[in-house]
């Protein structure tokens, strides 16, 4: 660790002060990085709401107006006829590939700007996106969505390495130069390093399990014949159930430190 | 205490409380506008959320093989779905609480309009209050028709409220059905009943 080196060789300020700024670089990226997974999210459910449609049109087709028909039809799906579901099958399929990240992602269309911009500004609540479930129409591929997903999540694995050890790295450096002494002071407001960690830990953890579960989301939704099943489904990938509430708190108390 | 008054003085207070009781309630009006269509996409909102939860309600996690690694998902998921709803009513509380400020906002002016009058009725007299010119309806017709405005907005504010205080979220139809039950208020209703009354009145406040 390069905190670590300097800091066993150089006076204890300006080592404080590079261990400070690796914490807030952090920090800063972590936002990044979530306002990216939320804008993907954004997108994602748009595909993950038209495969859901696509599937149940294709389901009340075979029905042949047995019964009235769902009401989450799409209405331009309902004209159109059976090869949709050898489309559906393919689109599956790639999703299911570059969910598995086999596929290097490539960022393309609109996707893509929205993507490399990062969305800084914009923090929609959770209620902002919640269009209706019916009517939304297709707008991309998913697999065009799920690959910078992946990605994020790359990185986001990629961060919260780093984040252990130079976190890690930091709190032992401060150990090293205080020991036990309790007046130690604070690398910022009132946080202890420490609590760095912590953070990004839990953010870690819940954002893991956010990711296998859109993964099973992805495997189910082509392959579920149940309107129950898919909408369940649609809702679970558009309320993250993983990620808690206060994961934004969070986020914005470590970055108000 | 009342100065002493020629003898159109009382009238002429009266017209101006009037002229300016009636720009008040077209500001208030678009205020009522604007909240009222914020309206419709939150029930929308609401009635999709209750559709989710009535979906996830019917399915059996538990016979779901895929969901069976996620602990506690179900309740996650409901917990989830609650909290936007809240959110949502939330929204429509600030909404509600806009049209109860216009209802309130319209009430007090013409309250004081009324009291004005009531202060000048004996001295204007009986036929001055029913003369009407072809510039100007007369003070009998204004002071009824903000009368019917405040009865109006009262009444749709009410309305409104009532409906929105049975949500419950045990009754997931009754959410559902919430957009159909919005629009039939406001069906039942005069709509054009301000906005005719301010073109009524349009000409003699432009002097």
């Amino acid at each position: 660790m390069s905190a670590k080196t300097l800091g066993s060789a150089t006076p204890r300020k300006p080592v404080l002060s590079v261990s400070a700024r690796k914490i807030k670089d952090n920090a800063a990226d972590w936002h990044n990085l979530i306002m990216k997974w939320e804008t993907l999210n954004d997108a994602g459910f748009a595909t993950a709401n038209s495969i859901a449609n696509m599937k149940i049109s294709l389901l009340s087709k075979d029905k042949i107006e047995l019964e009235s028909r769902s009401p989450a039809c799409d209405e331009n799906a309902e004209q159109r006829p059976r090869e949709y579901s050898a489309e559906l099958d393919a689109l599956c399929e790639e999703l299911r590939a570059t969910l598995d990240g086999l596929v290097r992602p490539e960022v393309p269309g609109r996707v893509g700007a929205a993507w490399l911009s990062g969305h800084r500004g914009r923090s929609s609540p959770l209620t902002a996106s919640l269009g209706s479930t019916v009517n939304m129409p297709r707008l991309w591929g998913p697999q065009r969505l799920l690959s910078p997903l992946s990605s994020v999540w790359t990185k986001i694995q990629v961060k919260m390495e780093k984040l252990s050890s130079t976190t890690k790295g930091v709190c032992e450096l401060e150990n090293y130069h205080y020991g036990q002494d309790s007046s130690r002071p604070p690398l910022f407001h009132t946080w202890p390093t420490a609590h760095f960690y912590e953070a990004s830990r839990r953010l870690s953890d819940m954002y893991g399990a956010e990711l296998l579960l859109k993964r099973t989301i992805v495997d189910g939704l082509a392959h579920t014949a149940d309107h129950d099943l898919s909408l369940t489904y649609l809702s679970l990938w558009l309320h993250q159930p993983y990620i808690q509430s206060n994961s934004r708190l969070l986020l914005e108390s470590m970055l108000l430190e | 205490p009342p100065q002493q008054m020629t003898q159109d003085e009382p009238l002429l207070a009266v017209q101006a409380a009037l002229k300016k009781c009636f720009p008040v309630v077209e500001e208030q009006q678009r205020l009522w506008r604007s909240s009222l269509s914020d309206c419709p996409p939150l029930l929308a909102s609401l009635g999709n959320l209750a559709e989710q939860l009535q979906a996830a309600q019917n399915l059996r996690f538990e016979d779901v093989p895929a969901l069976r690694a996620f602990p506690g998902l179900q309740e996650r998921l409901r917990r989830k779905q609650l909290e936007a709803g809240d959110a949502v009513l939330d929204q429509l509380g600030e909404r509600l609480a806009a049209l109860l400020n216009v209802r309130d906002t319209v009430s007090s002016h013409v309250g004081q309009v009324l009291q004005i009058y009531e202060q000048h009725a004996d001295a204007i007299g009986i036929d001055a209050v029913l003369q009407a010119s072809a510039a100007s309806p007369s003070v009998a017709d204004m002071l009824e028709w903000l009368q019917d405005i405040e009865r109006h907005y009262q009444r749709r504010y009410l309305k409104r409220k009532y409906l929105l205080s049975s949500i419950d979220w045990g009754d997931l139809a009754g959410i559902q059905a919430l957009p159909t039950a919005w629009d039939r208020i406001s069906e039942d209703e005069h709509q054009d009943l301000v906005p005719d009354i301010l073109l009524n009145v349009s000409f003699s406040l432009e002097e």
